[in-house]
């Protein structure tokens, strides 16, 4: 009873800021509130995925078949079964593309990601009356177009990608997935079926990547494949969870926060343009000065301080 | 039969033959050594066996059932765990977390060794003193290899391959592993040590197979087979006189 | 579709799989060396093209000296981003070590956007070498002088690799690091210099890139995707097999874009389809031994 109640509370707090800015109504914070909100749960998709070891460099496909499908189905199903649909085609489509890709070589994931997520803007252009095209689609604006309370819905989904996060990072998932991560034959040899598993993690994450991409499609009620097929949607994920620390929920959220005032800095230093070099900038940094993250690394200060120093014998280089 | 039972399998890397028409059994219930000198086929007999690398002819049966060309998962479902000689384990994960993976996904109907419930009892049942919370990264090279045997064994199997598990303990820990060992085997595990110490293979088994080159050279009796001449060629070169 | 059509198709395609190879040669070599997976070798060429096309559009310099100083500026630069960067990050794992490199892409590619702007230039080079007629087809100088650099580029990584000391010590290290330490190999001098090796090639090939293909700061990208499948399908580490790869792609490109209706937008699309297509039938790709994963 006590976790539960301890989780809830997360949840909350959570969702605190974000409920705080949208219920004060100060136009700019909730839209800044709003990006960082798509942004996290983008983020938190990735590293849903990320866990098992595979880079995925093509989430704003997923982020854009999102978009599109919930935007295209919602008026012939009706809201609810729309987006749902929506979803469950960024699973399908997750699942088949992983079927053939996550046997392979881990490099040969991260390419087929990438050259997939640029090549699917051409799917869009060929098929005009089908979506639209080039000029793009008008997808139905979310909650009747009043920004407090897209920011109130789109941190709901925030709250529910958390849940899924949790949900793998539980006793079921995260050691296997960590030990599919850091060494597939070991895995495999305590019967852990990994491809099958790895499947299952990028279906999830393909979907909660339509999530953030069904939130975003909603917001101002235009959408064109350059808004959402880009490098941009590519890149965010991982410099959001490698700044706000890979391998956990809380992560992807500080991260996202982090990265946006980042990136206002960049903005106003470089311009419009190349100010996505701060993410370049943030993923060197971290990953050679500190790979936890934020939250790993403010988890280990606490560790720390909560547990002196045990000299254990001769600390294995064996465990990596 | 039951056991293990391999019939005429061959492992090629390019045109080295690093298994070579090898058809031998392990019947169950036993406790056998494989030996040979570096670079006889040891640790490729073991990757072929549990599934790593399937064999390019030849079949592999476990208890009857052929088990050629399954996925690693697999055939740990059907029964066959094996260790690896160097370990190598997420280091942010607890001991209890390492346990816990074969004890979700192994999907066995053996049951856990007697009094053992869990992934700490099975953790005191190898002999790991560090608390089931210790995360890897802490753990000495000893207690690491003692994990590794307790993973192994959550997948609880019939038959248990133990790759070389002793190497580089000192004579303590070694002796401590003998005896999990020996309780491994009392308690109806058919054990296959793959060893290159003598003394351990002296005193846990009762049989030995000797591979050289990818080939079986001898099998029998401990005693006799170490002192079987073509055995000392193999592992002291031609011509070698004491 | 003429004949003599489809024949300048497929050999101006050829010119630029020359082109191609040359790009995944270099790749290959430091990949399958120090098993870091570069991702910024795409902007490693995209700066040889930039400053090749620097130097001839603002200073006259013929290309071919400008495809030389980017091979020796863009090995100085490897060995840079080595010895800050990269040294440091072969301590952690694969994950990390990926997740690094992708980072530097990122980085380098913002720079160029930057310092650049994001739109293409095309160089406005004369010839560097007579124009090739064989029959009907018509080959321009510049397709030549590529094809040509391009394959001397590809012999020469083949040369390195299985002829010169540095090779053997290459392959060695690459196959078991911790036993070339005991022999004696200076394992991360030698990783150090597969890098510049690399990268120098990666120069070269940015010279080779202004030459006939855009000068734009998202050329890396495109690249590094094509050389990464045509490693896919040649094998891993395997040189001549990125020649037959940089062909089967190069050709297939070419075809899809001369003769199939909005082919040119395709761009990826090929690449990619192409990939699916050799991983799903052979995952060790069409030459390579098999692999794990």
């Amino acid at each position: 009873m006590n976790a539960l109640v301890l989780r809830l509370g997360f949840y909350a707090a959570i969702a605190a800021p974000f409920v705080a800015v949208a219920l004060a109504e100060h136009a700019f914070l909730v839209q800044v509130a709003i990006g960082i909100a798509v942004s996290a749960i983008l983020a938190l998709a990735w590293d849903i995925l990320s866990r098992t070891g595979q880079v995925s460099l093509g989430h704003a496909a997923f982020f854009g078949m999102g978009g599109y499908g919930s935007a295209l189905l919602t008026p012939v199903l009706g809201p609810v079964l729309g987006w749902t649909a929506g979803l469950l085609l960024c699973g399908a489509v997750a699942v088949l593309l992983g079927a053939v890709t996550l046997r392979l070589r881990r490099l040969y994931f991260t390419i087929a990601t990438l050259s997939f997520s640029l090549s699917i803007q051409v799917f869009i252009l060929v098929t005009p009356d089908l979506t639209g095209g080039s000029t793009g689609i008008m997808p139905p604006v979310l909650a009747g177009g009043s920004p407090p309370h897209q920011l109130l819905f789109i941190t709901g989904c925030l709250v529910a990608a958390a849940v899924v996060s949790d949900v793998f990072l539980g006793a079921r998932f995260r050691p296997a997935f960590f030990m599919i991560r850091n060494n597939p034959h070991l895995a495999a040899a305590s019967g852990v079926p990994v491809t099958r598993l790895k499947i299952l993690a990028f279906a999830v994450s393909g979907m909660v990547a339509g999530l953030a991409g069904a939130c975003y499609a909603g917001l101002y009620g235009y959408v064109i494949p350059d808004d959402v097929f880009t490098t941009n949607w590519n890149v965010l994920p991982l410099a959001v969870t490698i700044l706000g620390g890979m391998d956990t929920t809380l992560g992807p959220v500080v991260g996202a926060v982090a990265l946006r005032l980042l990136e206002e800095v960049a903005r106003h230093v470089v311009g419009g343009v190349g100010y996505q070099v701060v993410y370049g900038a943030v993923i060197i940094l971290f990953i050679v000065g500190m790979p936890a993250g934020l939250v790993g690394f403010a988890r280990g200060l606490l560790r720390r301080r909560k547990a002196p120093a045990r000299s254990d014998g001769a600390k294995a280089r064996l465990a990596s | 039969m039951s056991g293990l039972r391999v019939e005429g399998c061959t492992v090629a890397f390019g045109g080295l033959r690093a298994i070579d028409n090898v058809t031998l059994a392990i019947p169950d219930g036993t406790i056998t050594a494989l030996i040979g000198p570096n670079g006889s086929g040891k640790s490729t007999f073991v990757n072929m066996v549990s599934g790593q690398i399937p064999p390019a002819a030849g079949r592999i049966l476990l208890g009857g059932d052929a088990i050629t060309g399954l996925r690693p998962d697999r055939i740990v479902h059907r029964g066959l765990a094996r260790t690896y000689q160097v370990p190598k384990v997420p280091k942010e994960l607890t001991i209890e977390e390492v346990i816990s993976v074969p004890l979700l996904y192994a999907r066995s109907e053996r049951p856990l060794p007697p009094g053992v419930r869990g992934a700490a009892d099975l953790a005191r049942y190898c002999g790991l003193r560090p608390a089931v919370s210790t995360r890897c990264g802490q753990l000495s090279v000893s207690d690491l290899r003692r994990l590794e045997i307790a993973r192994a064994l959550a997948c609880r199997p019939d038959v248990l391959l133990l790759d070389e598990s002793m190497a580089g303990l000192g004579v303590e820990d070694t002796e401590q592993v003998i005896a999990l060992v020996r309780e491994i085997h009392a308690s109806g595990v058919t054990v296959l040590v793959i060893e290159h110490v003598m003394r351990i293979i002296a005193k846990l088994c009762r049989h030995a197979i000797v591979l050289n080159q990818g080939r079986l050279l001898a099998e029998g009796e401990p005693q006799r087979v170490l002192t079987d001449g073509q055995v000392r060629e193999a592992y002291l070169g031609k011509g070698f006189t004491l | 579709m003429t004949t003599a059509a489809v024949l300048q198709a497929v050999i101006l395609s050829l010119t630029v799989a020359a082109l191609y190879a040359a790009v995944a040669a270099g790749l290959t070599l430091t990949v399958g060396v120090t098993r870091i997976i570069n991702f910024a070798h795409g902007e490693f060429v995209m700066l040889g093209a930039f400053l090749t096309y620097g130097l001839h559009t603002r200073w006259g310099v013929s290309p071919w000296l400008g495809m030389a100083a980017s091979g020796v500026a863009l090995g100085l630069l490897s060995a840079l981003v080595y010895r800050l960067f990269l040294a440091r990050v072969l301590k952690q794992d694969e994950h990390n070590q990926l997740l690094a490199t992708l980072g530097l892409s990122i980085l380098l590619l913002n720079i160029a956007v930057i310092l650049w702007s994001p739109d293409p230039r095309v160089m406005q080079a004369p010839a560097l070498m007579p124009p090739l007629r064989l029959g009907a087809v018509t080959v321009p100088g510049n397709n030549v002088a590529v094809a040509l650099v391009g394959l001397l580029l590809f012999l020469a990584m083949l040369w390195i690799k299985n002829h010169t000391r540095y090779g053997t010590q290459m392959r060695f290290a690459s196959d078991d690091p911790e036993l070339a330490l005991h022999a004696g190999i200076n394992v991360d001098r030698v990783f150090e210099l597969s890098f510049v090796i690399g990268g120098a090639a990666a120069g070269v090939s940015g010279g080779l890139v202004a030459l006939v293909l855009y000068v734009q700061p998202s050329v890396g990208v495109d690249l590094v995707i094509r050389a990464f499948a045509i490693i896919a399908l040649g094998g891993l580490g395997n040189i001549p097999g990125a020649l037959m790869g940089a062909a089967i792609l190069a050709l297939v490109e070419g075809l899809v874009s001369t003769f199939v209706p909005q082919g040119g937008s395709w761009g990826f699309g090929v690449a990619f389809l192409l990939l699916l297509l050799v991983l799903v039938v052979r995952p060790s790709g069409l030459f390579g031994k098999q692999v794990q994963a």
